[in-house]
C-alpha cells in the first residue's frame, strides 16, 4: 500500500438534482463520499459500504445504482438524482406522503433508499404484492419490519395488499 | 376516550391534568418523519464542522496476543497523517470504570495495552486530513504492529474447562460472573416428581446492527468540549467522558443528532468516544470517526449467546414441578462499560415469561472468550430464556401426551393472580396473559387449517403451530446493569411568551417516535394542540440530566417526568390567570386552550397571556410572585426496585408489559425450507399513547425475533476465534421477502401503579419468535421425533435434527 493509490486524480463533470458539478477528484473517490462530502447532499446514506443495504441508493441515468460500490470517476457525464430531488418546494411526492401516512419509517435512515428505488422503476411492472416484495427486497431496514413499507408502496401503486395467508 | 387513569396528577397538587382533548391513544403521524423523507435529517456522519480531520482505528487481527511493539513511523511518514496516538499517548486517561464488585474486574482501557483478547479490538488511532489516508494508514499501522499470538478460546465448553488458556491472568478461571442458586423447594419437587429429563438449549450468537454504524464528532473550543454521538444515553457519556478524562462535567457537551436505530447496541459506552474527546482536546481541531460496517460487526457489542443446561421434573399428567437451570452466557472478552454481565440475569429472572411457575432455579454464569464483548441487544435476554422454557412445555406435552395448549393454558397467569410474585422477585403488576393466549391461538387457527389443507397433497411438507406467552419486563432499573445509574428520567417544559410550549427530555429518540410522543403527552397534560409543542432531547446542554432510551422505557418515563413538569407549570399558570381574571385560583380551569372562571361565562385567559406576564410584563402577576414559567419533574417509577433484597429477589423493572404470539410454519423435509405461513401477536402494554407507533414497534421487534430465530448467527472459527464474518453478504440480516405479513392486536390492561397506566413496548416483539417457530418446526417434524434444540433454526439446522431424529429412532 503506497499513498500513490489515493493521490491520482481525474476530472470529472456530473449533474446531480439537474445542476451541473465539475471537480477534480481522486480516482479511488467512492460516489457516495463524492455526493456527501464533496456535493453536501447528506440525504443518501452509508449503511454498509459493500453494495448490500441499499441504503445509498441513487439513480443514475434513469437506473438505480448503489453509489457505495461505485466510483464517481464512473459516473462521469451523468445525470444523477438523490432523494433532495424527489420533492419540489418541499411539497411531498405521493410515495413519500405514503411512507409518513403508513409509518413505513422509524430511523429514516434506509427510507432515502427505499425512496430513490422505488423512483426508478415503473410502477406498472410491479402489479402483484409479491412483486412489490420483490422488489423491497434489495433494501435493508432494521426498524420497520417492512410491513409498513410494503403497505405504504401498495397503495400509491394500486397493489391488493399482501395477504396474510398467503405468505 | 376512557381510559383508566390512576394517576392523574403525579404530583397529587393538581386535579386539572385529565384526558380531554384524546392526543392520548391517538395514531398521530409522526413530526420526525419529515426531515428523513426530504434527506435532511442529521445523523452524526453527515456533519462536518471547519478544519475537521478523520480518525481511522487501528484493530487487533489477532484473537488474542500480547502487543509486542507498534511502529508508527511508517503511518506518520504518509502524506495527510496528522498523528498516531497509542494506548501509552493516553496514559493520562483513566480506564473505564468499574462498578459492580461481584464481577470481575476486566481493566478496560480505551486503547489495549499491551494485550488484545478479541478481533477488532482497537489499540491505536490514527487521525489523518480524510478518511482514505487514515485508512491507509491504519493499514501501515496494522502491518507495523508485532503481536505474540496467545492460544485463544471460542467455546464456552473450552473456556470452562480446567485447563483453558486464561484471558485475565489474576482470575483463577474464565468466569466473569458465576451466581450459583439452590432453593430447597426445588430440590424437594425433584424428589417427589414421576419423572425428570435434561437438555441443552442453545441460543446463537448475534449484534443489534441498526442501520447507521456508530459516529463521533469531538471539538474542543477554548476548553469547552462538545461531543456528537450515535448514543442512546448522551448524559451517561458525559459523565463517563468527564470522569475518564478529569475534566469538569459542565465542559463537556455531548449532543445526539438523529440516530439511525440503536436496539441497545448503543446504550453501551465506547472507547471511541472517549479516544475521540481526548484527540480534540489534544490537536485542538474538530476530529469525526464514522464506523464502517466491518468494524461494526466486531467491536459493535454482540448478544445473547447463551448456553441452558436443564432438568426438568415432571408428573405423569404434565404438570411441570420444577426446572433447574445452568444458564451459562458467553460474554466474549468482557471489555465493555457497562458490562455484558447483566442480560443472563434477566433472562434467569423472566424465564417463566406469562406462566405461573415459582419452582424455577436458575443459576447465571457469565464466561469470557476471544470474541467481541457482548451487551445490550433488543429483548435482553428475554428471547433466549423464553425459548427455553416453551420448549420445556413443548417436550413435557410430548413426553406425557398432554395437549400443547391445554398444559399452557393450565400453567398460564390469571388476572386474579395479580399483583404476581415470580420466582425472582419480578412483580407481575397486571396484564391479560390468558386472554391474549386465547386469542392469539384463535387468530392463526383457521390459518393453520388453510395450511394443513394447502399442503395435504404433498408428502414432503408437514405443517406445525407453536406458541409464547411472555412477560416484558420494561422501564428497569439501571443499577444492577452499571452499579451506578438507577431509574428515574426528566422532563423540562417551559410555555414561552407567546404561549408555545418547549419540552425537553432527558429521554432520546432512536427512531421509535419519541418527539411525536412527547408531543402528545405535553399537548393533552397542557390542554394545547401537540402541534404547538417544540421538543427538545439528545443534548446534554439543553436537555435535563437523564438517562436516555432503553430497556423499552421512554413511554413511561415521559409519560411520568412530563406530567409532573406539566402539572407544576399548570398549579403556578393558574395563579397567575386567577389573579388577571381577579378569581380564586381554586375556581379556575383549564379549557379549550385557555383558563377561565368554572361555570361562569367569563372572558378566558390564554397560555400566551399568562406565559407573557410570567417572563415580560411581570408587573402582572401576582404580587411577590416570582417570575419565570419553567418547571421540572424527576420521575421515578413507582414500584422498581434498584437492589435485590435479603431473599436475592428484586422487581427490577417497573412495568410488566405481556403479549401472546403464535405462528404457523410450513416444513419441507427434503430441503428443510421453513415457510412461516401465518404470525400473529396480541400485545399488551397497558394504556396505549400512540397506537401507530406502538404497532411499528412490535412489526420491528417481530422481524428482528425472527432474524433471531432463523437466520441471524454471528459465527467465529472454534480454533482461531477468527470471526467468520466481514459484511452483510455472509451475515443473514432479513430483508423484505424473510419477514412475513403478521396480525398485530392489541389489549390496553393499565399499570395500576403507573402514570395513566402506561407500560413499555420497544422489546416485547422480539421476544417471541423464537420459541414460535421452534415449537413450530418441532410440531411440525413431531412424527419424525424432531424437536428442535437450538436457534437458528435453518434449513441445514432441520436437515440435521431429522438425520439425528432418524438415528435416535434406529438405535431406540
Ligand atoms: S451503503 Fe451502499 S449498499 Fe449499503
Ligand atoms: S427506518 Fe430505520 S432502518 Fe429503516
Amino acid at each position: 500500500m503506497t499513498s500513490d493509490q489515493g493521490s491520482r486524480e481525474i476530472d470529472l463533470t456530473v449533474t446531480i438534482n439537474g445542476m451541473e458539478v465539475r471537480r477534480r477528484v481522486p480516482a479511488r473517490l467512492l460516489l457516495s463520499d463524492f455526493i456527501r462530502d464533496e456535493v453536501g447532499l447528506t440525504g443518501t446514506h452509508v449503511g454498509c459500504e459493500h453494495g448490500y443495504c441499499g441504503a445509498c441508493t441513487v439513480i443514475a441515468d434513469g437506473d438505480a445504482i448503489r453509489s457505495c460500490s461505485t466510483l464517481a470517476v464512473q459516473v462521469d457525464g451523468s445525470d444523477i438524482r438523490t432523494v433532495e430531488d424527489l420533492a419540489s418546494d418541499g411539497e411531498l411526492t405521493p410515495m413519500q406522503q405514503a411512507f409518513h401516512e403508513n409509518h413505513a419509517m422509524q430511523c429514516g435512515f434506509c427510507t432515502a433508499g427505499f425512496l430513490m428505488t422505488l423512483e426508478s422503476v415503473d410502477p406498472d411492472d410491479y402489479r402483484e404484492p409479491e412483486q412489490v416484495v420483490e422488489l423491497l427486497s434489495g433494501n435493508l431496514c432494521r426498524c420497520t419490519g417492512y410491513q409498513n413499507i410494503v403497505k405504504a408502496v401498495c397503495s400509491v401503486w394500486g397493489v391488493e395488499g399482501r395477504r396474510r395467508d398467503s405468505q | 376516550m376512557t381510559v383508566q387513569m390512576k394517576v392523574e396528577s403525579p404530583t397529587g397538587i393538581n386535579p386539572m391534568i385529565r384526558h380531554r382533548s384524546g392526543h392520548i391513544g391517538s395514531s398521530l403521524p409522526r413530526r420526525e418523519d419529515r426531515s428523513p423523507l426530504l434527506g435532511r435529517r442529521r445523523y452524526v456522519a453527515d456533519l462536518k464542522l471547519p478544519g475537521m480531520l478523520e480518525v481511522a482505528f487501528v484493530r487487533s487481527p489477532e484473537a488474542h496476543a500480547l502487543i509486542r511493539s507498534i511502529d508508527t513511523g511508517p503511518a506518520l511518514a504518509l502524506p495527510g497523517v496528522h498523528a498516531v496516538y497509542t494506548a501509552a499517548d493516553l496514559a493520562e486517561v483513566g480506564s473505564f470504570p468499574h462498578t459492580i464488585q461481584y464481577i470481575r474486574p476486566v481493566d478496560q482501557r480505551p486503547l489495549a495495552e499491551d494485550r488484545v483478547r478479541y478481533v477488532g479490538s482497537p489499540y491505536a488511532a490514527v487521525v489523518a486530513a480524510d478518511r482514505y489516508t487514515a485508512e491507509d494508514a491504519a493499514a501501515l499501522v496494522s502491518a507495523s504492529t508485532e503481536f505474540e499470538t496467545l492460544p485463544a478460546v471460542a467455546v464456552l465448553d473450552q473456556a470452562l474447562a480446567e485447563d483453558a488458556p486464561r484471558l485475565y491472568d489474576s482470575w483463577p478461571d474464565n468466569r466473569l460472573v458465576d451466581f450459583p442458586a439452590e432453593k430447597p423447594e426445588v430440590t424437594k419437587a425433584f424428589e417427589e416428581a414421576d419423572h425428570t429429563f435434561t437438555e441443552t438449549y442453545v441460543s446463537q450468537r448475534q449484534t443489534g446492527l441498526p442501520l447507521e454504524c456508530r459516529g463521533v464528532v469531538a471539538e474542543d473550543v477554548d476548553g469547552q468540549l462538545t461531543v456528537w454521538s450515535s448514543t442512546q444515553s448522551p448524559h451517561i457519556v458525559r459523565t463517563t467522558i468527564a470522569m475518564m478524562l478529569g475534566i469538569p462535567e459542565p465542559q463537556v457537551r455531548v449532543i445526539l443528532p438523529a440516530m439511525g436505530g440503536g436496539f441497545g447496541a448503543k446504550t453501551h459506552q465506547y472507547p471511541e468516544d472517549i479516544v475521540l474527546a481526548w484527540i480534540a482536546r489534544k490537536l485542538g481541531r474538530p476530529v469525526r470517526w464514522i464506523e464502517d460496517r466491518f468494524e461494526n460487526l466486531v467491536s459493535t457489542v454482540h448478544a445473547r449467546d447463551q448456553r441452558h443446561d436443564v432438568e426438568v421434573a415432571y408428573d405423569d399428567d404434565g404438570t411441570i414441578r420444577a426446572v433447574r437451570c445452568a444458564a451459562y452466557c458467553d460474554v466474549g472478552s468482557g471489555e465493555i462499560f457497562m458490562p455484558g454481565t447483566a442480560t443472563v440475569f434477566v433472562t434467569a429472572g423472566c424465564i417463566t415469561g406469562g406462566y405461573d411457575f415459582p419452582n424455577m432455579e436458575v443459576r447465571p454464569v457469565c464466561v469470557v472468550t476471544n470474541k467481541t464483548p457482548s451487551g445490550a441487544y433488543r429483548g435482553f435476554g428475554t428471547p433466549e430464556g423464553m425459548f427455553v422454557m416453551e420448549r420445556i412445555i413443548d417436550r413435557v406435552a410430548r413426553l406425557t401426551g398432554a395437549d400443547r395448549v391445554e398444559l399452557r393454558r393450565r400453567m398460564i397467569l390469571q388476572e386474579d393472580q395479580m399483583p404476581y410474585i415470580m420466582h425472582s422477585g419480578g412483580k407481575v403488576d397486571s396484564g391479560s396473559h390468558a386472554k391474549g393466549f386465547e386469542r392469539a391461538a384463535a387468530l392463526i387457527e383457521q390459518s393453520l387449517a388453510r395450511a394443513k389443507a394447502r399442503y395435504a397433497d404433498d408428502p414432503d411438507v408437514r405443517v406445525g403451530v407453536g406458541y409464547n406467552n411472555y412477560v416484558e419486563p420494561t422501564t428497569p432499573t439501571y443499577h444492577l446493569t452499571t452499579g451506578h445509574w438507577a431509574g428515574y428520567d426528566s422532563a423540562t417544559i417551559r410555555v414561552d411568551p407567546d404561549g408555545a410550549v418547549r419540552v425537553a427530555l432527558g429521554n432520546t429518540d432512536l427512531g421509535q417516535g419519541a418527539e411525536t410522543t412527547a408531543a402528545q403527552l405535553a399537548a393533552e397534560a397542557l390542554g394545547v394542540d401537540p402541534d404547538d409543542v417544540t421538543v427538545v432531547m439528545g443534548d446534554t446542554d439543553r436537555a435535563p440530566y437523564g438517562l436516555g432510551a432503553w430497556g423499552s422505557r421512554g413511554a413511561v418515563v415521559m409519560t411520568g417526568s412530563v406530567l409532573m413538569a406539566a402539572d407544576r407549570v399548570l398549579v403556578k399558570a393558574r395563579e397567575i390567570a386567577a389573579h388577571m381574571l381577579e378569581a380564586s385560583s381554586d375556581d379556575v380551569v383549564l379549557a379549550d386552550g385557555g383558563f377561565h372562571v368554572a361555570g361562569s361565562g367569563t372572558p378566558k385567559v390564554s397560555w400566551a397571556k399568562v406565559a407573557t406576564a410570567a417572563w415580560a410584563r411581570t408587573v402582572d402577576l401576582p404580587e411577590g410572585m416570582e417570575p419565570g414559567l419553567e418547571m421540572s419533574g424527576y420521575f421515578e417509577p413507582p414500584d422498581l426496585e434498584h437492589l435485590p433484597g435479603a431473599d436475592g429477589k428484586v422487581n427490577a423493572a417497573a412495568t410488566w408489559s405481556n403479549g401472546a404470539h403464535a405462528g404457523v410454519v410450513s416444513v419441507r423435509i427434503s430441503t428443510g425450507e421453513i415457510r412461516i405461513e401465518d404470525y400473529a401477536v396480541v400485545h399488551d402494554c397497558g394504556t396505549m399513547i400512540n397506537p401507530m407507533l406502538i404497532d411499528g414497534q412490535v412489526h420491528g421487534a417481530v422481524a428482528q425475533g425472527i432474524a433471531g430465530a432463523m437466520y441471524e448467527h454471528f459465527q467465529y472459527d472454534p480454533e482461531t476465534a477468527q470471526p467468520r464474518f466481514a459484511s452483510f453478504m455472509e451475515y443473514l440480516y432479513p430483508t423484505c421477502s424473510e419477514v412475513p405479513e403478521m396480525t398485530v392486536e392489541h389489549f390496553e390492561t393499565p399499570a395500576p401503579e403507573q402514570p395513566l397506566g402506561v407500560k413499555g413496548c420497544g422489546e416485547g416483539g422480539t421476544i417471541g419468535p423464537p420459541a414460535v417457530i421452534t415449537g413450530a418446526v418441532s410440531d411440525a417434524l413431531a412424527d419424525l421425533g424432531v424437536d428442535i434444540t437450538a436457534t437458528p433454526v435453518t434449513p441445514a439446522a432441520v436437515r440435521r435434527a431429522i438425520r439425528e431424529a432418524a438415528a435416535r429412532g434406529a438405535a431406540s
